[in-house]
């Protein structure tokens, strides 16, 4: 089966910054897709370069087996969800709406009858004849998802759609995004820079890092077996400290963390004596008070609790260790009615923990 | 396809759009000065030019009295209307921008407008009040004074026209630079102990000069070639620059040296804009530039 | 302290007022003159239309304001049109060179009219061999009109979000028709601002003009000759209607502006 997107060796510079270098990718169809990474990561360029706003430098771009790398943005039928909405001003919501049925000499009928349809699916009725500034952020957000959805377009692409929303919206924009990619079956790419909300929303998703895809797949396999330094920093609220090799076998390796000994999965070359780097998400961390609690668990760490800050849902539990080091664990709420200087143990799985080899240059967070 | 995506490609769209106005300006301004910039090396004989290459007309332009005396004065003239219309136009474009509140738009297209009805009819209207006849000598007569010379007829009244033709650019082009002017820049430096004057000199103005240089430049510019205004209000000894030069243009039509004269008042207010453009300093203006 | 801030803004506000009776008293004045007989010292006034129904059955005068009529359509067509074009190129694109394509729009500002005039003049008459007419007088009008009307776009579109364009184009619009149904429905208050400054320059110009047209008259060529036979009290006339013309359309200028800001969806300042 043809991908309905695939990007081959994509390359894109500006000027001396090299916005996209060597991107692959494919997308399937009915998938949601997430494209996740840091602002400048060259996340939005992608999006732009699928759409057809920006031209490669290099490689090609195929939509549905075609090659569109050459053809302008009004020749694909691709959809797009705009950060700001950029709703046309001088247009009225229903004008909105029909934009993309118009340019494609759609019959009148036709354009009423998908307005009918897509105002219902965004549920919009009742607001076609407003303009947009007589409308409210999340109004706006569901007409310019409406304008995007209109033309059953063969991909949606949206950037950032969610950034100008407050929190209360977006958790309900998450949701009613997800339904209406089920409902239309469409693929959807969505670019965000927030990682909950690219957990939450999509299938399957990318984490891109200074113009490169680091990593590609479905998202908990990125969240739990992260191949590169950069994602196993980015995803999750890791801890990183570095520990050194003491004895390697069966594909694990001893570690010795200023006198504490970890076990660890193996997953790449490396020698007795050599020092690894470690990224244990702090919310893969048990906090035991009693030390028994943790005799499953083969990483076992003594240490003091020194604060834990209630945050709803879990609490941020600051942890001295025996030998010095510092760890958050986010804990469940209840954590926060541990007293202050309490002995506590922190133990985790071999699986919890990332090892990647010690790297010159300072490249992630 | 290809032709398709040769059309969106960004360098081509520029070109599209930016380069019909261009070559309009090249075709029917630039080139037109090079010709008189050939033509200045010709000569003129019974109202016809000759292509015979000499360097006459400058040497006449440059060496005879009564033509620097008239380039003299034109530079004279128009570094005082210049002088009087930055003095004149910062504190009132100062006031629009920082007390204008919402009417600041309007205020300043107040002081803009009179420009637009042209300079003929300007002169006219001034001429009603200043000339020998006009209102204030009028005035002056009836109820038994003297006429004040300096106003009938003299330099003193052309550089009054000038100001008034010319200062509307003044005001807008300092005005647009205080429009970007932080006025919380200034509270920063009272707090650091300047007094008034001393926090204008030290932050106001330089932070506006780019501003203030693009106003002097462009009264200069009209100011050094203007032929109106003297004609009408300057009087016998009032002739500038530019009426030596229309002359040549009209009653007796020797071209060439008219030519050459027109590329020393083009020579000399280039060189007055480069030596303005050289007190800038691109990294101390604040200038952010333009667009995205 | 508080004392002397508030002299010097009542100094400013007084040299403010002092300019407007400057910029305007002459320009009332000459009004106040159209209308009365005793036009040298006008005290008592006695009122009278004359100097209107002259300059009515003048042949030169509608010769003049058609030509003028003329110049002024032409050039604010043509400066419109390359200034919004070269402000959107100006704007939109990240190119390089772009300096010298605003020198281009820009540098008519620094060359004179009476050398705009003369230069023109030489270069018809000695390189293309044509006399001037109206035509040349509306091209090399529109060389320096072109400056003014760029600058009035420019300050208007910089406020215009581009990503507009994006959005229509990703949604089917090519690219014509992204400008006629997006961009200019946005906009359009620059662009009529723009022709606006560009006609009342070129209605009203003298220098250039002059020097394309020769013995055809303008309104300005018609007043600048009777002013220097002596004034005759029908140029009152005649200055007071373009002057009421011109105010009326800056009226309609500072409408257009306050649309504009409105249209482009920002709060007026």
């Amino acid at each position: 089966m043809t991908p309905v997107l695939d990007l081959q060796a994509v390359e894109k510079r500006f000027g001396a910054v090299t916005a996209l270098s060597e991107v692959d990718l494919t997308i399937d169809r009915g998938e949601f897709f997430a494209l996740l990474g840091p602002s400048g990561s060259g996340k939005t360029t992608m999006l732009r370069v699928i759409a057809g706003l920006e031209r490669p430098d290099r490689g090609r771009v195929l939509v549905e087996g075609r090659e569109v790398t050459a053809l302008p943005p009004y020749l694909r039928n691709i959809g797009m969800v705009f950060q700001d909405f950029l709703l046309f001003p001088h247009k009225t919501v229903g004008e909105n709406i029909v934009f993309p049925l118009r340019m494609q000499r759609r019959s009148r009928a036709e354009q009423q009858e998908q307005l009918a349809w897509v105002s219902r699916l965004v549920r919009l009725q009742g607001l076609e004849e407003r303009y947009p500034h007589q409308l409210s952020g999340g109004q706006k957000q569901r007409v310019a998802l409406a304008r995007g959805l209109v033309s059953r377009p063969t991909l949606l692409l949206l950037d950032e759609p969610l950034a100008n929303l407050d929190r209360e919206l977006r958790r309900e924009m998450e949701v009613e995004i997800r339904r209406y990619q089920r409902e239309l079956g469409i693929p959807f790419v969505y670019v965000t820079h927030n990682q909950e909300e690219a957990l939450t929303i999509a299938d399957r998703m990318a984490v891109m890092y200074r113009g490169r895809i680091e990593q590609v797949g479905d998202k908990l396999d990125l969240y739990m077996r992260p191949e590169t330094r950069f994602v196993a920093g980015f995803l999750g609220h890791p801890n990183r400290f570095s520990a050194r090799v003491l004895e390697i076998a069966d594909g694990r390796m001893l570690l010795d963390w200023n006198g504490v000994r970890l076990r660890q999965e193996r997953r790449f070359e490396t020698r007795a004596g050599e020092t690894v780097e470690l990224f244990l998400k702090s919310e893969r961390i048990r906090l035991c008070r009693r030390p028994d609690e943790a005799a499953a668990l083969p990483n076992r760490v003594p240490g003091r609790l020194q604060d834990a800050i209630f945050k709803g849902v879990f609490a941020d539990c600051f942890v001295t260790l025996n030998n010095g080091a510092e760890l958050v664990v986010a804990a469940t709420p209840d954590a926060a009615g541990i007293p202050r200087e309490s002995p506590v143990t922190l133990a985790w799985d071999i699986a919890d923990a990332h090892a990647f080899p010690v790297e010159q240059e300072g490249g992630g967070s | 396809m290809k032709n398709r995506g040769l059309r969106f490609d960004p360098r081509i769209q520029f070109a599209m759009l930016a380069l019909p106005g261009a070559a309009f300006v090249f075709v029917f301004l630039v080139l037109p000065l090079l010709s008189i910039v050939v033509f200045s090396f010709w000569r003129t004989e019974r109202y016809e030019l000759i292509p015979e290459w000499n360097l006459e007309n400058y040497r006449i332009v440059l060496t005879d009295p009564t033509y620097l005396t008239f380039l003299l004065r034109s530079l004279v003239m128009a570094t005082v209307v210049c002088l009087a219309s930055v003095v004149y136009a910062w504190p009132v474009a100062y006031f629009i921008a920082k007390h204008g509140g919402r009417y600041r738009l309007v205020l300043v297209l107040l002081t803009a407008a009179p420009f637009l009805t042209g300079i003929v009819l300007r002169v006219t209207a001034l001429q009603q009040i200043l000339g020998p006849i006009g209102l204030v000598n009028m005035a002056l007569m009836t109820f038994g004074f003297e006429p004040i010379e300096a106003l009938m007829y003299s330099n003193v009244a052309s550089a009054i026209g000038l100001v008034y033709l010319w200062i509307p650019f003044m005001i807008v082009a300092i005005y647009l630079s205080l429009l970007n002017f932080d006025f919380e820049l200034l509270e920063v430096a009272k707090v650091a102990g300047a007094r008034p004057w001393r926090a204008f000199l030290e932050v106001t103005w330089p932070l506006n000069w780019i501003g203030t240089a693009i106003g002097i430049v462009l009264v200069f510019v009209p100011t050094f070639a203007a032929t109106v205004t003297p004609r009408f209000l300057g009087g016998p000894n009032g002739s500038l620059f530019g009426n030596i030069l229309e002359h040549q243009f009209g009653a007796t039509g020797t071209w060439a040296l008219g030519s050459a004269m027109g590329v020393v008042l083009f020579l000399v207010s280039l060189a007055f804009i480069l030596l303005i453009g050289r007190t800038i300093d691109p990294k101390r203006t604040g200038f952010t530039g333009i667009g995205r | 302290m508080g004392d002397g801030r508030r002299t010097s803004f009542f100094l400013q506000a007084l040299l403010l007022a002092f300019l407007y009776l400057f910029l305007y008293f002459p320009i009332f004045y000459i009004a106040f003159l159209s209308f009365v007989e005793n036009t040298t010292w006008p005290f008592p006034p006695l009122y009278t239309l004359e100097w209107y129904s002259r300059l009515a059955i003048m042949s030169d005068f509608h010769e003049g304001l058609f030509n003028s009529l003329l110049i002024g359509l032409g050039t604010g067509a043509l400066a419109a049109l390359f200034a919004t074009a070269g402000a959107m190129a100006l704007l939109r694109y990240p190119v390089r060179r772009k300096a010298l394509v605003a020198l281009l729009y820009l540098g008519p500002l620094f060359v004179a009219e009476v050398l705009i005039g003369i230069s023109t003049l030489m270069f018809n008459r000695n390189v293309l061999g044509l006399p001037g007419n109206l035509f040349s007088a509306i091209l090399s009008n529109t060389t320096h009109a072109l400056a003014f009307a760029f600058l009035v776009v420019l300050s208007q579109l910089v406020r215009y979000d581009w990503r507009m364009d994006d959005a229509a184009m990703v949604f089917g619009a090519r690219p014509l028709r992204c400008f006629f149904e997006v961009t200019l429905p946005s906009i359009w208050p620059a662009v009529l601002g723009a022709f606006l400054v560009s006609f009342l320059l070129a209605f009203n110009n003298f220098e250039i003009s002059f020097y394309n047209l020769g013995a055809v008259p303008t309104l300005p060529t018609i007043a600048w000759g009777t002013l220097r036979h002596g004034i005759e009290p029908e140029l009152y006339a005649l200055a007071t209607l373009v002057n009421l013309a011109v105010f009326v359309a800056l009226l309609l200028l500072y409408l257009l502006i306050r649309t504009g800001l409105v249209r482009i969806g920002l709060p007026e300042d």
